[in-house]
């Protein structure tokens, strides 16, 4: 059901230099830009985990499911917790897309209000 | 309601702590509990629209893509219903013997069943906020009964007791580790 390659826009480096059919007889050199023309796989696109603040949830709460589920220290997890309620949001945790969701999944066993995005470019 | 850390015998049987339950509180809660269990249930026939509270209960995970959106929902929402049907039948479990008896009694909470209860009661807190209409940091609420009022803070001050008990523990597993 989910598609592991995701439509995005592929980064790839692509040699100006000569088509693929001279490139044999090139050097080295030239020919090293081909070889790294590689899409970039949707497991290496970053996604980002984002946790909202909302009116309900205690900061001790929230502080303390950000120390046991992300293992942050009490400084960092204390930091992120009044990230999230003065700024409205924290990003948590970035990497690829499925650990995203695996985390919003549990912050929302928590009861905090997770979601999933894009890290900006 | 009072909730204490266990002692090194109740410890040794891996109990985090108990609390003490008046039997008014049982029925409250275990009545509250049993509440949330049908809501949740309803959240797998009817899907989270007709009911704010069950938008709080299960937020969607993507905000502006609205088929990663319902691709995630497919795949986990019927998991994340469950659990927390579980979290909040681990409280009716305890509860319901204290709400048909005539006497407080005790309840000894594994660290399996303190995160339960912990999130259980989280749970309650979002579906009484969105009853009450409490929408931003330091609402008040619109609808606010004063009973509601009540069980609302209540609850805020149980789900701190128990976080603090689940803290105490967390910070001596880190000792231990470190040593």
């Amino acid at each position: 059901m989910r598609s592991l390659v995701a439509p995005v826009a592929p980064v790839a480096v692509v040699s100006p230099g000569a088509p693929r059919g001279e490139a044999r007889r090139d050097t080295g050199e030239q020919t090293g830009g081909l070889l790294l023309e590689q899409p970039l796989h949707a497991a290496d696109v970053p996604w980002q985990v984002v946790v909202w603040n909302d009116p309900v949830n205690l900061m001790s709460y929230v502080a303390w499911v950000f120390r046991r589920h992300f293992g942050l220290d009490a400084g960092t997890a204390e930091q992120r917790m009044m990230q999230v309620h003065t700024d409205g949001r924290a990003v948590l945790a970035d990497g690829n897309r499925e650990v995203m969701e695996r985390h919003a999944e549990a912050m929302h066993e928590y009861g905090l209000w997770a979601t999933v995005e894009r890290v900006p470019r | 309601m009072r909730v204490s850390a266990a002692s090194a015998e109740q410890a040794a049987d891996g109990v985090l702590g108990t609390v003490r339950v008046e039997v008014e509180e049982a029925r409250i809660l275990a009545s509250l509990a049993d509440q949330l269990q049908a809501l949740l249930a309803d959240a797998l026939e009817t899907g989270t629209e007709r009911d704010g509270a069950l938008g709080r209960l299960l937020p969607d995970a993507y905000r502006h893509d609205p088929e990663l959106a319902d691709e995630w929902r497919q795949l986990s929402r019927r998991g994340l219903v469950d659990r927390k049907i579980g979290f909040a039948r681990t409280l009716s479990t305890a509860l319901a013997p204290i709400a048909a008896a005539s006497a407080a009694a005790d309840v000894a909470l594994t660290e399996a069943e303190a995160l339960d209860w912990v999130r259980g009661v989280g749970d309650l807190r979002l579906v009484i906020a969105e009853r009450m209409g409490i929408i931003v940091d330091g609402d008040e609420g619109t609808f606010a009964e004063p009973g509601l009022r009540d069980v609302y803070d209540w609850l805020a001050w149980l789900q701190d007791s128990l976080v603090r008990l689940l803290e105490e523990s967390d910070d001596a597993r880190r000792a231990a580790e470190a040593r």
